[in-house]
């Protein structure tokens, strides 16, 4: 069964294999790129928190620009990419192509056949989330980048994020092959899928855990690295916090263009008469926590996927 | 008589009402059995059951020993070789004859490193039928193995798979809406007709029972005989009957063949020929 595996997923496993090695080489040359360009360029005492770091960090983003926006995709598109193609054909093509008549009436079981597809792919397909997660995070520092928490993009590749996700999207391009017995729209459900959960568990991850409400009288940007904000509110004097910016106080003035000078005044003018403001937040000390509960989540998921493929696959119809 | 398919009530339900109905058959072992019917009679359907790729409503299926399947359209991997074919018959089947395939796909000049999707449509069946031989099997099944094939590869695959059936004794069951088509190679022969098994014996029993009759046309029939057809063309009436000693001498009494005899149970599906349930050895 393994020897069949092999022989009928091997593109995809040598495809898969050699896109990870394409993009460990073009994360590789960046970053002795980069180091070379920090090695030439930084001023003393950087990488730290002065102001000129900061520049250099700037003009380190801005080299790698292109390399930056296929980042931005990979959280998307390498789950899906995995669903579409690993997953999808896996019982859409036996179907369609009638195959499924020779496999499933050989002296080997169906259950056998599919747990050990199931099992070998889902393996494999999870050691190369895995293997793209320990890339970017070798990678990520050499660009002076540490919001691994904050950006929900940089999450989505470090830690087992990866790995969930792509075992969750080959899951459910199995069960979309058993459900419609065809490819397409097997990939079809893959991408629509991926689509959905992904915004779908970004808006339930801020309820991973209680936010910490930090209370600041003089400033409304919160002074903590890679936190995930998810609310904020102003305190009145007396202590109650306002469902909305308090009116008729100070004077707020809409902002032209790209400036934020009288919105800054509005809140200068708030701060000096007594009021507070409130920001709810996840600090990045929650980085674990939230990795394993989306890991979980996703991990609950693709097994109510294969469980699917499983069931149906087994309760036999041609 | 031991069985080597037996099959008691099998009911199996589609969408758009039942595809087979109480079917009960039985195969003794190192006969090679014709199932025949007209086109929907719920031949596949009956088979894809006794592969196990069905799973039926009710009733069930008892096969002694393994049973190697070769589907209608004869599916196999396009994009393997020959070779990696009959690695994957090696890798899925513990008793597995790899001598014997090879050599058989030698002796028909199939190299093993031809991919499947360059084979004609007859190598294409010689190999699947290589693939389902060589696991030995106790009960081979072929879902019409002679579909899409030209005349010259139909005669090579029913002499290929005769030639294995005498050797090795192994029962088969071949279904094919043309009675012709299993005339010389079958001796049991099973009729499906809109999901019910009409017939189902040894087919020189069958034959030696029934007569075709024919004669004026105010004969009435034997007695004790039970009609399956009637057809009356001007004065002359012909009859085709089960289990009748026929004493008027007016009657013009000859054997029915195999293809008058499926005709005509065929266009009576209240009629049925099944064994005493003592035959069926079960």
């Amino acid at each position: 069964m393994i020897w069949l595996t092999w022989r009928q997923h091997r593109a995809q496993i040598l495809v898969t294999g050699g896109l990870l090695a394409a993009l460990g080489l073009l994360l590789l040359g960046s970053a002795v790129e980069a180091r070379l360009y920090v090695a030439g360029h930084a001023p003393p005492g950087c990488p730290g928190r002065a102001a000129a770091c900061w520049d250099l960090a700037l003009a380190l983003s801005e080299r790698y620009d292109a390399v930056y926006t296929l980042f931005g995709w990979m959280p998307l598109m390498a789950p899906a990419l995995v669903g579409v193609f690993w997953g999808a054909p896996l019982l859409g093509r036996e179907y369609e192509r009638g195959t499924q008549k020779l496999a499933w009436t050989q002296a080997v079981s169906v259950r056998r056949w599919m747990l050990v597809k199931l099992g070998v792919l889902g393996g494999l397909v999870s050691a190369g989330g895995l293997l793209l997660s320990a890339m970017v995070a070798l990678w990520r520092p050499v660009l002076q980048r540490e919001d691994w928490f904050g950006n929900i993009g940089v999450f989505n590749m470090v830690g087992v994020a990866p790995a969930a996700w792509w075992l969750y999207a080959f899951a459910m391009g199995v069960a979309g092959g058993a459900l419609f017995r065809r490819t397409l729209p097997a990939m079809a459900l893959v991408v629509a899928g991926i689509a959905l959960t992904m915004p779908g568990l970004f808006r339930l991850s801020e309820h991973y855990a209680e936010p910490v409400r930090t209370v600041q009288s003089g400033s409304t940007v919160l002074n903590a690295d890679d936190a995930r904000v998810v609310g904020w509110a102003w305190i009145a004097p007396s202590g109650t916090e306002l469902p909305s910016p308090p009116t008729g106080v100070c004077a707020h003035r809409p902002d032209t263009g790209r400036s934020g000078r009288n919105q800054e005044a509005y809140e200068r003018c708030l701060f000096g008469k007594g009021y507070r403001y409130a920001i709810y937040h996840h600090p990045a000390t929650r980085f674990w926590r939230f990795q394993w509960t989306e890991a979980a989540i996703l991990a609950v998921g693709s097994v109510a996927f294969a469980g699917t493929a499983v069931r149906r696959t087994l309760r036999r119809r041609v | 008589m031991t069985a080597a398919l037996t099959v008691t009530g099998l009911s199996v339900r589609h969408r758009r009402g039942w595809a087979l109905r109480d079917c009960s058959l039985s195969v003794p072992a190192g006969r090679v059995a014709a199932l025949v019917g007209p086109n929907g009679a719920g031949k596949t359907t009956l088979l894809h059951t006794v592969t196990g790729l069905l799973t039926p409503h009710g009733g069930t299926v008892t096969v002694a020993g393994d049973v190697a399947f070769m589907a209608q359209d004869k599916p196999l991997y396009d994009t393997f070789t020959i070779a990696e074919t009959l690695t994957f018959g090696r890798r899925l089947n513990p008793r597995w004859d790899g001598a014997y395939a090879a050599g058989r796909l030698a002796e028909l000049g199939i190299e093993p490193e031809r991919k499947i999707k360059e084979l004609s449509g007859g190598q294409q069946a010689q190999v699947a039928l290589t693939l389902a031989l060589a696991r030995r099997p106790g009960l081979l099944v072929l879902d019409e193995p002679l579909a899409n094939l030209d005349p010259l590869a139909r005669h090579d695959v029913m002499r290929a798979l005769m030639g294995e059936v005498a050797e090795r004794g192994t029962t088969v069951l071949i279904s094919s809406h043309v009675v012709a088509d299993l005339h010389d190679t079958c001796d049991w022969l099973v009729v499906l007709n809109g999901g019910r098994v009409q017939v189902s014996g040894d087919i020189d029993d069958l034959l030696a029972g029934h007569l075709m009759l024919s004669g004026p046309d105010e004969l009435r029939p034997p007695a004790g005989a039970q009609v399956i057809e009637e057809s009356r063309t001007g004065r002359q009436v012909r009859l085709l009957v089960r289990g009748a000693q026929v004493l008027d001498p007016r009657w013009n009494v000859r054997q029915a063949d195999l293809d008058e005899l499926v005709l005509a149970y065929l266009r009576s599906p209240e009629a049925s020929a099944l064994p005493r349930l003592s035959e069926v050895g079960a």
